[in-house]
């Protein structure tokens, strides 16, 4: 088997980086005191100008460099891109990313000079990542081309969600609200990869599938440039690990003058929803589909079935949150009697133990983890949607919160929580956040979680898979 | 023109006489091919040979107008159902014949009419970004009203397509809606696969099919009316 060409990016010794700058707040800076700062391999500056970057000394050539280098990142104008790529190729550098804009995506100019730089790639066996893309971040081994910089962008530190994505400006965006989530230890690889002049949405897809670090594949892609090869890909892919895609740009297909009645009923969106579900591609449409997705995803286990029950303390919360298993197919789980029985001795008869398990008003931090004690192994529950609402005079949310502490390592079932309210909902997210626990804003979101990840697990079961464990456990 | 020596029949014929279509019987001679099943039918030219042939596969029978000139038969009222006895049919035959011969008319097929059954639609196109699907849905008519069809990359796998079945929305109307049997879903399956396997096979020649509708009643699974459009030639 050949090797998938992302490897020696990831895996680059070297990494030459042309347009350096020593103008702070240009992108040639921000670049170059990343790698000076974060990279673990060696960092080589280059800018015909020369010079010195925060103490390191600036080539104004390639050529003048000893040794080999593996890689480059090029973040010079577009006309000055075929001449790096000229001295990328004379030094033997293979693997190269563009960075800079001014390529296909500004018309007949832009397209030739792309031309230019594709057919020195092919003449020299040079594979391209972009260009007008944001690059490369491996926060593993401090590889980050992400021109924004740190107190922009806050990124997140090493976890197992890798990213593909089109377009820079939203991959840098969920970056930094990876990076400012609990911890922030959720990034594996993220890859922006903007015209694709030859590394393209499959070539990643196969790279994350074969990569052992990434544990979920996250997707925005606004058209395909081998959709057929990635179809292909992912059927194999997520067999192993979840991928979770935004394809935007939904009427992208017009209509054509078409003579048959499939034809006309094949529009373009339509078959993509049908392809994902064949290749095991959970589609999301919205930001928020995809948040919750990665958060529900990384942060707790697949279900053994759809059996869900609610754990809350307000009426109407526990009944939005039924009405959104029921309509998503999930069921809401009837508890072992013996369990249920224990529960109806145990708490005070205004209590309801039914499904939801309402807790009402007069609710304590006791007797919501007792709650969540009691059921946590219950047989007859799949997933639980614990929804805290923390108004009531009694909840005491800190003696809450350290008692969730000790499942945040220990957790065998599906989980997920919501907590609705201000400063002190404010609080229970942070912590649980901290806990690397699946927060939702909504009770529908929470339980939105839990059917996508049922979804996955009902698709792996159908192809004769076991569930992996995913869930990231805290530090 | 383009030169059609090494294109195999009936396409050949097809691409010689322009169209973009081939005739029903020219489609179904394909489909039939591969295993995919049609009511016993014949193309006739004469109301004799068609009262014949009736009588072999025995009444009722519905005749259709094959002609180069006509695509959607419905337009035409080229497609006339429920003929119980020669004295009808040799009446329709001839009336079709008078009506529409105008229309370079090559013959006409006759065609057991099946048992009433669940509508399929079974269909194969070429999409801009995955290049060929086949889809399945809920067929006749109304298709494009109830738009209630998924799909699948073309070529697939029989456990694919029964899980494309299992996809679509209407699930009572495959279950044995009304008094009709429940679908078989195996044979649709395999149906599916069968189509999906010569939009890859004849990928040079063609760019849709439909098979709508396909009957699916207490008799098995049936195409009964069929259509593949061709792609121009390079």
């Amino acid at each position: 088997m050949t090797e998938n060409p992302l490897h020696k990016f990831f895996q680059a010794k070297s990494m030459a980086i042309f347009g350096a700058s020593a103008s702070k707040g240009k992108p040639g800076f921000v670049i170059a005191e990343n790698f000076i700062n974060n990279f673990d391999g060696k960092t080589i500056l280059v800018n015909h100008k020369g010079g010195e970057i925060l103490g390191q000394p600036v080539h104004k050539t390639l050529e003048e460099v000893e040794g080999p280098v593996d890689a480059a990142t090029i973040i010079v104008p577009a006309k000055y891109v075929p001449a790096a790529m000229e001295e990328c190729a004379k030094k033997g550098v293979k693997s190269v990313t563009i960075i800079s804009g001014g390529f296909k995506e500004i018309g007949e100019e832009g397209i030739q000079l792309q031309q230019r730089i594709d057919t020195i790639a092919i003449e020299n066996d040079i594979r391209i990542i972009g260009p007008n893309c944001i690059g490369l971040f491996y926060p593993k081994r401090g590889l980050d081309m992400v021109f924004l910089p740190e107190e922009k962008l806050k990124r997140p530190t090493e976890g197992g969600v890798s990213i593909l994505s089109q377009s820079g400006a939203f991959g840098s965006a969920f970056l930094d609200i990876m990076g400012s989530l609990g911890n922030g230890n959720y990034l594996s690889k993220f890859v922006s990869f903007g015209n694709a002049s030859d590394i393209n949405e499959a070539d990643i897809l196969e790279y994350f599938g074969e990569d052992p670090e990434t544990k979920i594949i996250l997707i925005y892609l606004e058209g395909f440039k081998d959709g057929r090869r990635f179809i292909e890909i992912a059927r194999k892919v997520s067999l192993k690990k979840p991928i979770i895609a935004i394809k935007a740009n939904r009427t992208e297909a017009g209509a054509q003058a078409v003579a048959s009645h499939t034809a006309s009923l094949a529009a373009n969106d339509d078959v993509t929803d049908a392809l994902f579900k064949e290749a095991g591609i959970i589609r999301a449409y919205t930001w928020d589909d995809l948040f919750d997705c990665m958060v529900a995803f990384n942060n707790t286990l697949l279900p053994k079935g759809n059996q869900v029950l609610v754990i809350t303390d307000g009426g109407g919360a526990g009944v939005m949150a039924s009405d959104a298993i029921g309509s998503l197919g999930l069921e809401l789980a009837d508890l072992s009697p013996e369990i249920e029985k224990k529960m109806k001795e145990d708490l005070p008869p205004y209590f309801s133990v039914a499904n939801p398990i309402d807790l009402t008003g007069s609710a304590t931090a006791k007797e919501y983890l007792y709650a969540l004690e009691q059921t946590i192994n219950d047989p007859a529950v799949d997933a639980i949607a614990y929804i805290i609402i923390p108004t009531p005079p009694a909840i005491n949310v800190k003696e809450l919160m350290d008692g969730l502490k000790p499942y945040a390592k220990s957790v065998n079932k599906t989980i997920t929580f919501c907590a609705i309210g201000g400063k002190e909902a404010f609080y229970i997210r942070e912590e649980l956040e901290q806990m690397n626990f699946p927060f939702f804003p909504t009770p529908a979101r929470s339980v939105y979680g839990i059917d996508k990840l049922t979804e996955y697990a009902d698709y792996l079961r159908a192809h004769g898979q076991e569930l992996p464990v995913i869930r990231e456990t805290p530090k | 023109m383009a030169d059609t020596k090494n294109i195999p029949e009936p396409f050949a014929t097809a691409y010689n006489e322009g169209r973009s279509f081939l005739l029903e019987h020219e489609a179904l001679k394909v489909f039939e091919s591969v295993g995919i099943i049609f009511p016993p039918n014949m193309l006739t030219k004469n109301a004799d040979e068609a009262v014949t042939f009736a009588k072999k596969i025995g009444y009722p029978v519905v005749i259709k107008a094959m002609s180069p000139k006509i695509l959607h038969k419905s337009d035409y009222k080229a497609v006339i159902i429920g003929i119980d006895s020669d004295e009808a049919l040799k009446n329709q035959f001839n009336d079709m014949d008078s009506r529409l011969k105008k229309y370079d008319l090559v013959g006409i097929l006759v065609e057991k009419q099946v048992k009433k059954g669940t509508e399929i639609l079974i269909g194969m196109n070429i999409d801009p970004t995955f290049g060929p699907v086949v889809a399945f849905g809920i067929g006749g008519i109304l298709v494009e009203a109830i738009g209630d069809v998924s799909f699948r990359a073309c070529p697939t796998t029989k456990q694919r397509a029964l899980r494309l079945i299992s996809e679509i929305k209407t699930q009572k109307m495959l279950n044995g809606f009304r008094g009709l049997p429940p679908v078989d879903r195996d044979a649709l399956a395999e149906m599916i696969v069968k189509v999906s396997q010569l939009a890859i096979d004849l990928d040079k020649y063609i760019k849709e099919i439909d098979l709508n509708p396909v009957i699916a009643n207490e008799d098995g699974v049936f195409g009964v009316d069929a259509r593949i459009i061709l792609k121009e030639l390079e």
